[in-house]
């Protein structure tokens, strides 16, 4: 998942609010507004102030950029969707691999062929069935290409049919078929171990026909889903509010509401006067937070750092990035470990691979190019570009308003010129632009990008950034060494080997220097009140709120 | 004065065809493509060609725009991007609508502490407590409102328990205090020093000689002659700023969680929702255009000598 526009609203939210003195985020670094309960003085004729025995949860979201499960590609909108919606299966909050819908499946000897078995049980909100028909008509929905997804591809290739109907050659996917009511057969091109995994993405959820038939554009005003959650109300830029839904699912009770307050606000001063009941803690508070005589750090939990990974891209195919020697000693003349610690305030953790830390195949033992000038320096000069008067200038670009290019930028940039006399020239666009340019290939460099995970599985990492065919290997890198392994772990069966083969391909990104890693996520301070009980935190955005209870 | 205000009245759609002209084709020509934001890094040509067909962003320019102001002229703002298919006026009416309350809220503030304060210090010009006033009125409206705002936040909130943090529920929410004083005491600065500077020209005409030469009672001259003449100025400043606070306030609406127009504006800039920022800013040069045509016309009530035709 794209974790761009996500850095853009944090860089944004934390400039506005973060000078003011508070914290910006919460859980998602995303802003918010009006709270239930705010002063006892002032009570609000709101239906969910006097909830049912569940209790409300209440807290900080942005408003989110689509609701229809074909089109999210953002985690502003899957915190909700995954909630309202669902699908075949799911991740639960450890990030296993869980039945929802389908009760159970059969995988054919080959592993192309997956049999699900639906639930008698599984019902969309208004009570009526889910059925097979009903996955066969989502998923064709979601790659028709009237519905212009930007994700359908990305998620849904690999079932067979799929292209002829993204492509407009049919309507129907051959490589679904309805065996009755409620089995229902997908047929994948090759045995990928992964294809579970994509299935829990929102793309692969089931909806309601009528419904989206009869509400038009705007049919996700009133939804008829699945999901452990109802939508109640949306006020564009006021709240969400969310009320339980009784399914087959889990054991009944659990939270009854989710106020999800959609305005902005001080979060950290909203969370201290109990309108809202979870908080990021900014840098601001957090020496406050952390002194074991406050109250609130009683409050105070450790979030595991999410999936994702900033770095600077390379063109590959374009001078000096063409040789892998300017590249490599680019990578070795950034002290990354020095500016995490002094620039950074260590909120991040330096990157020398591309799987983050407690990701699926994610190598502790990866050496990758650390910092070593005097490597730097001779693999300078034996590269092509070693004469400084005939090197093509660089260029690198970064998106962004504000004429800043990031702490960490003007340190590396900085770091290149004494370590290596490379001079480096910064050039910003605004954001639209940037990714029009950058979907073209058109960058001899760029920086300011991060990836985030979409599903746990390496593949949606290396083989999604890396494969010379991928329309995201925006560095147009390509060996055709790296090609192969990443073909070879796409389908083969055993989970060992897999990891054994995207570490292997890592390993060789890694030392072809085809981006410069840099970093990984942190470790984030959040506080909850002590009455939620059972709220997770959790590296990837998966249907969790349900485990959500309210003791007060 | 009748044929003044038509004939003010004819110009506002000549106004608001050069705003509404040079806004769409900033929108237009300038760099970012709705369609590439919409997507994001998972652009694809196919993909926004497709988005574009659909919504008739490939057509050319001139029928847009000639759709797009016969449909704004029958209210009809269009449909936004951003949030598919939702009409773009009931996105922004009840925004602007909060807006506009807090706005007044924040007027009512800067003109009642700024309308006497003014007034105050000018009949006592020369004594220390002149330029101490507005010294101090001018180091309050320096404090950046990205100051004001928290500050008020932990006292008001979170030390005294007074005010919630963050909200809107109406204008008669204890939510509505902590934003309306940061929005309206830094105004106070100017209307005080206009103020000010208004009333010592009106205290130095002929007519107070001669209100008081007459024999009228110090209050009668103040209250009668001098104040009313120094609101004159004053009227216009007042319609400006409030078609401005319509406008809302980015900053302020941020950090305190208030749902108004200006968080809104804002998000749809760098969203490249063109039916957003185009009937943003057509309803509000509107605003423009008839806050100064009543403040004209206000002019011939408070002030007889003026003559609008």
């Amino acid at each position: 998942m794209n974790k761009f526009g996500l850095l853009i609203v944090f860089f944004f939210i934390t400039l506005i609010v973060g000078c003011a003195g508070g914290s910006s985020s919460d859980e998602s670094p995303f802003a918010q507004k009006e709270g239930l309960d705010v002063v006892d003085s002032t009570p609000l004729q709101d239906p969910i102030t006097e909830p049912g025995t569940g209790g409300v949860f209440r807290r900080i979201w942005a408003d989110p950029p689509s609701l229809d499960p074909a089109l999210v590609s953002d985690s502003t909108s899957m915190g909700i969707v995954a909630e309202v919606f669902s699908g075949l299966v799911k991740l639960n909050v450890d990030l296993r691999l869980q039945p929802d819908l389908a009760e159970s499946w059969e995988i054919s000897n080959d592993g192309t062929v997956y049999t699900f078995k639906i639930r008698e049980n599984a019902k969309f909100h208004n009570g009526k069935q889910v059925t097979a028909r009903d996955f066969k008509w989502s998923i064709e929905r979601a790659v028709n290409p009237q519905t212009v997804s930007p994700v359908a591809e990305t998620y849904l290739d690999d079932i067979v049919g799929v292209m002829d109907v993204i492509e407009g050659r049919a309507s129907e996917i051959t490589g679904i078929k309805v065996i009755d009511d409620l089995t229902l057969q997908i047929t994948i091109d090759a045995p990928k171990a992964y294809f579970l995994a994509k299935l829990t993405y929102p793309t692969a959820f089931v909806v309601d026909r009528e419904n989206v038939e009869s509400g038009g554009q705007t049919w996700t005003d009133e939804i008829n889903g699945t999901g452990p959650f109802k939508l109640k109300e949306y006020k564009i830029g006021e709240r969400i509010v969310l009320e339980r839904f009784d399914s087959f699912d889990e054991s009944v009770g659990g939270v009854e509401y989710i106020v999800m307050n959609l305005a902005g606000g001080q979060s950290m001063a909203m969370y201290e006067n109990n309108e809202i009941d979870i908080t990021g803690v900014g840098l601001f508070d957090l020496e406050r937070v952390l002194d074991p005589n406050e109250p609130l750090n009683q409050e105070l939990v450790i979030a595991p750092p999410d999936f994702s990974i900033s770095y600077i891209g390379f063109n590959t195919q374009m001078a000096p990035f063409d040789d892998v020697k300017m590249r490599q000693a680019l990578n070795h003349a950034i002290d990354k470990q020095l500016i995490a610690e002094e620039v950074l305030s260590n909120l991040v953790t330096p990157a020398y691979g591309i799987l983050p830390p407690g990701f699926p195949g994610h190598n502790e033992q990866l050496q990758g190019l650390r910092y070593d000038s005097e490597l730097a320096k001779q693999l300078l000069a034996e590269s092509k570009y070693a004469d400084a008067d005939t090197r093509p200038r660089i260029v690198i670009t970064v998106p962004g308003r504000g004429g800043s290019v990031g702490l960490d930028m003007e340190v590396i940039i900085e770091m290149w010129r004494q370590v290596l006399g490379v001079e480096v020239e910064i050039q910003q666009v605004e954001w639209a632009t940037y990714l029009e340019d950058l979907s073209q290939n058109k960058f001899q460099a760029f920086a300011g990008l991060g990836w985030e995970a979409d599903y746990p599985d390496p593949q949606d990492f290396l083989d999604i950034l890396f494969h010379s065919d991928s329309k995201l290997n925006h560095g147009q890198y390509s060996n055709g060494k790296v090609d192969l392994i990443l073909e070879n772990a796409r389908i083969n069966p055993d989970p060992v080997d897999r990891v054994k083969l995207y570490q292997d391909a890592e390993e060789k990104i890694v030392q072809d220097a085809a981006w410069v890693p840099l970093w990984f996520e942190g470790e984030r301070h959040v506080l909850i009140k002590p009455y939620v009980k059972g709220y997770r935190l959790t590296p990837m955005m998966v249907p969790k709120l349900r485990q959500v209870k309210i003791e007060k | 004065m009748w044929i003044y205000i038509v004939r003010r009245l004819v110009w506002i759609p000549v106004l608001i065809f050069f705003v509404s002209l040079v806004t769409f084709s900033l929108g237009r020509f300038g760099p970012g493509d709705p369609v590439v934001v919409m997507l994001g890094n998972r652009y694809e040509e196919s993909t926004a060609e497709r988005l574009r067909d659909e919504l008739g962003l490939n057509r050319s320019f001139t029928i847009q725009y000639a759709e797009y102001m016969w449909g704004f002229f029958r209210g009809d703002f269009g449909e936004s991007l951003r949030f598919r298919g939702r009409p773009v006026r009931d996105l922004i009416v009840p925004k602007m609508w909060v807006s506009a309350q807090l706005g007044f809220a924040a007027m009512v503030i800067s003109v009642g502490i700024g309308l006497p304060m003014g007034f105050f210090i000018a009949t006592r010009q020369g004594s220390w407590i002149d330029p101490a006033l507005v010294a101090g009125s001018l180091f309050i409206m320096s404090i950046p409102v990205m100051v004001v705002a928290p500050a008020l936040l932990w006292v008001g909130c979170l030390k005294l328990s007074w005010f919630p943090c963050s909200g809107w529920g109406g204008f008669f929410d204890s939510r509505l205090v902590i934003p309306a004083i940061v929005m309206g005491v830094p105004g106070i600065a100017g209307i005080t020093r206009i103020m000010r500077a208004s009333t010592l020209d009106v205290l130095g005409e002929d007519f107070i000689r001669t209100a008081r030469a007459k024999g009228l009672s110090e209050w009668r001259v103040n209250s009668v002659h001098v104040f009313q003449n120094a609101m004159i100025p004053i009227v216009t400043i007042l319609a400006f700023s409030f078609a401005g606070l319509i406008g809302g306030a980015f900053i302020t609406e941020t950090i305190l969680g208030i749902p108004g127009i200006g968080r809104f504006a804002v998000d749809s800039i760098f969203d490249r929702d063109y039916p957003v920022i185009m009937a943003i800013t057509l309803v509000g040069s509107m605003a423009f255009v008839v806050a100064n045509l009543i403040a004209d016309v206000a002019y011939a009530f408070i002030d007889p000598r003026i003559r609008l035709d």
